[in-house]
């Protein structure tokens, strides 16, 4: 039984690109399926990536999204490159958002993204400053 | 050999073309040997191939009329869309009292079972929690246990309604005249006949037979000619001849409730719409998605003969006149018949676990690499000419030893281009023999 876990996917999220926003997760989601990870796992791997995903295209300069997988955990991480999120715990309350209206307006930043995410994610973790941006790194059990 | 799916190729006319393999929704079909295959598993009998097929070779297989009357008892289910078929002028008792002529014992309304459906629906909404997508549409229930598995749950459990009212004419029929009689169902699509023998939710299907309404619709309407109503009948029926198109099933229970739905129709446009909602990517306050595979509903259903939108005209002219009459009378939310209907589904729905490229998980990540491997090779024109709708499907199709890589032009021309070059070295290499004789010719 091998820990090693190897890398199944590594996608570049642009700033400001909705067009292809949501491709990283999509990509993931099809990937899994077909290494036969069950599908409420899928399910939420789906929402996670998507809110990660968005957060990047939303919210920083660009970044990337790279997804490794053991047989027993998936591990996805999300690194952009700024401008860090000011207040993180302001960040995992619900409602909290920091998006213009332009973007409320666009039915994004209802301030539920990372508290999504962490609602689905067996651990997360999430580094940010000003100089080196955001790093999120979630862990999703596959072993019941 | 018993084929799973009502949706065949007629060998004779294809032609070997792409045009179905790359309209494939759930990429089931391959172009092997100049011939269209549409793999079992993956088949979900949308009938997309039907429509995007230039040489009629996809076709649906129904029963034909002069076997279904050969039963002892043939019953005929007609659904609300088969109405549209008919300009709101021939009443819909004149079209029913036509069909029995044909020689059918008797015929009842799907509509009627969908109303009393809809009553249930929003009765199971307003005493359950969470969105729900309705189960009517075959092919929307297939696709979601194919390729979205995770949202099976989101699948209200009632039947159909022409499962409904087989079910409920069969039992009265036993109950009432002792008589077992044989239930066919008027189809639009192929979907709706593929039930008939892969019942969904059910061990069995209540239907012994579907006929297409192509299958029947001269009969029908030379059948027509001769037939006088005894009296002014009562024009039919339910609203719920709502149900025929899009947003039918939505616009009744709207007309009862304020309650948030939505509905969409066309496989395309479903399937984005699964991707948001899988994602959570769509309001939690929508409550019911009205999903049906073909455009505009069961009136664009591949096997009726008037086109859809003739279709929709005549559709909103009867249900004119149907709300004229309504008007006149109140109509109750719970009628006292529809105890009579036995509404839950008595089996799971279970997902169709075909994407995994092995049971094993080393054994898939394997695969998942040779995959990827395989993917940066092929040229990503998606071109076809190997028979699978796109690069990527073609590379599962490799390393799953079901197509060879040569089977891409662009392989088999990069292959030859080194066979070419090889050849050339070799023939341009004589053998130690021939070259020392020539050398010695020359010093001559």
């Amino acid at each position: 039984m091998s820990l090693q876990k190897q890398q199944i996917l590594n996608k570049e999220i642009e700033s400001f690109d909705f067009q292809s926003g949501g491709e990283a997760s999509s990509n993931l989601k099809n990937i899994l399926r077909k290494l036969g990870v069950p599908s409420q796992t899928v399910r939420k791997t789906a929402i996670i990536t998507y809110e990660l995903e968005m957060n990047v295209v939303i919210h920083s300069l660009g970044g990337e999204l790279t997804a490794l997988i053991s047989e027993e955990e998936l591990e996805i991480r999300v690194d952009d490159s700024g401008p860090g999120i000011e207040d993180l715990d302001k960040a995992f309350t619900a409602g909290y958002s920091t998006a213009s209206d332009e973007i409320r307006e666009m039915g994004f930043g209802a301030g539920m993204g990372l508290v999504n995410v962490k609602r689905y994610a067996d651990q997360i973790d999430v580094k940010s400053s000003k100089e080196e941006g955001t790093h999120v790194k979630v862990i999703i059990n596959l072993t019941n | 050999m018993t084929k799973k799916h009502s949706v065949l190729l007629k060998e004779e006319k294809c032609e070997g073309c792409t045009n179905c393999v790359k309209g494939c929704p759930t990429k089931a079909i391959r172009v092997h040997q100049g011939k269209a295959w549409i793999k079992e598993d993956l088949c979900i009998d949308c009938a997309e191939c039907i429509r995007a097929c230039e040489y009629h070779a996809k076709y649906t297989k129904t029963d034909q009329l002069s076997e279904i009357l050969e039963s002892e008892y043939p019953i005929l289910l007609i659904p609300p869309s088969f109405y549209s078929q008919f300009s709101a002028k021939i009443s819909a008792q004149k079209i029913k009292k036509a069909i029995k002529k044909l020689g059918f014992k008797e015929v009842f309304d799907v509509a009627d079972a969908a109303a009393a459906l809809s009553r249930k629906t929003l009765d199971f909404l307003n005493n359950n929690s969470g969105t729900y997508i309705s189960t009517s549409c075959p092919v929307i229930v297939r696709l979601i246990k194919l390729q979205f598995p995770d949202l099976i749950e989101m699948l209200i459990p009632l039947k159909s309604p022409v499962e409904l009212i087989a079910e409920r004419v069969e039992r009265k029929f036993k109950e009432e005249k002792n008589i077992v009689p044989d239930i066919f169902f008027l189809t639009p699509c192929p979907a709706k006949l593929t039930t008939v023998q892969r019942a969904i939710g059910q061990k069995t299907s209540f239907l012994s037979g579907a006929i297409g309404v192509e299958n029947i619709y001269q009969n029908i309407y030379e059948s027509l000619e001769d037939i006088v109503l005894e009296e002014e009948e009562n024009q039919l029926t339910t609203l719920a001849t709502l149900w025929g198109s899009e947003g039918g099933e939505e616009s009744i229970l709207k007309s009862w409730q304020n309650i948030n739905t939505l509905s969409v129709s066309g496989i395309s446009e479903v399937k984005k719409l699964l991707d948001e909602i899988e994602r959570n990517n769509i309001p939690e306050a929508i409550r019911y998605f009205e999903l049906t595979s073909c455009t505009n509903g069961c009136i664009g259903g591949v096997l009726n003969v008037i086109n859809p939108f003739q279709s929709q005209f005549n559709l909103e002219e009867r249900i004119k006149k149907i709300r004229e009459i309504m008007q006149k009378q109140n109509i109750d939310l719970i009628r006292k018949d529809d105890e009579f209907y036995n509404f839950a589904l008595s089996n799971k729905i279970t997902a169709d676990n075909v994407s995994k490229l092995d049971n094993d998980f080393k054994k898939a990540m394997q695969k998942l690499e040779q995959l990827q491997k395989e993917i940066e090779i092929l040229p990503g024109l998606d071109c076809a000419a190997c028979g699978a709708p796109d690069c990527k499907t073609f590379a599962e199709d490799v390393i799953n030893g079901r197509a060879s890589r040569t089977d891409c032009i662009f392989m088999l021309r990069e292959q030859l281009g080194r066979l070419a070059d090889d050849l050339s070295i070799l023939a341009n290499e004589l053998p130690p023999v021939m070259g020392s004789k020539k050398e010695e010719a020359d010093d001559s």
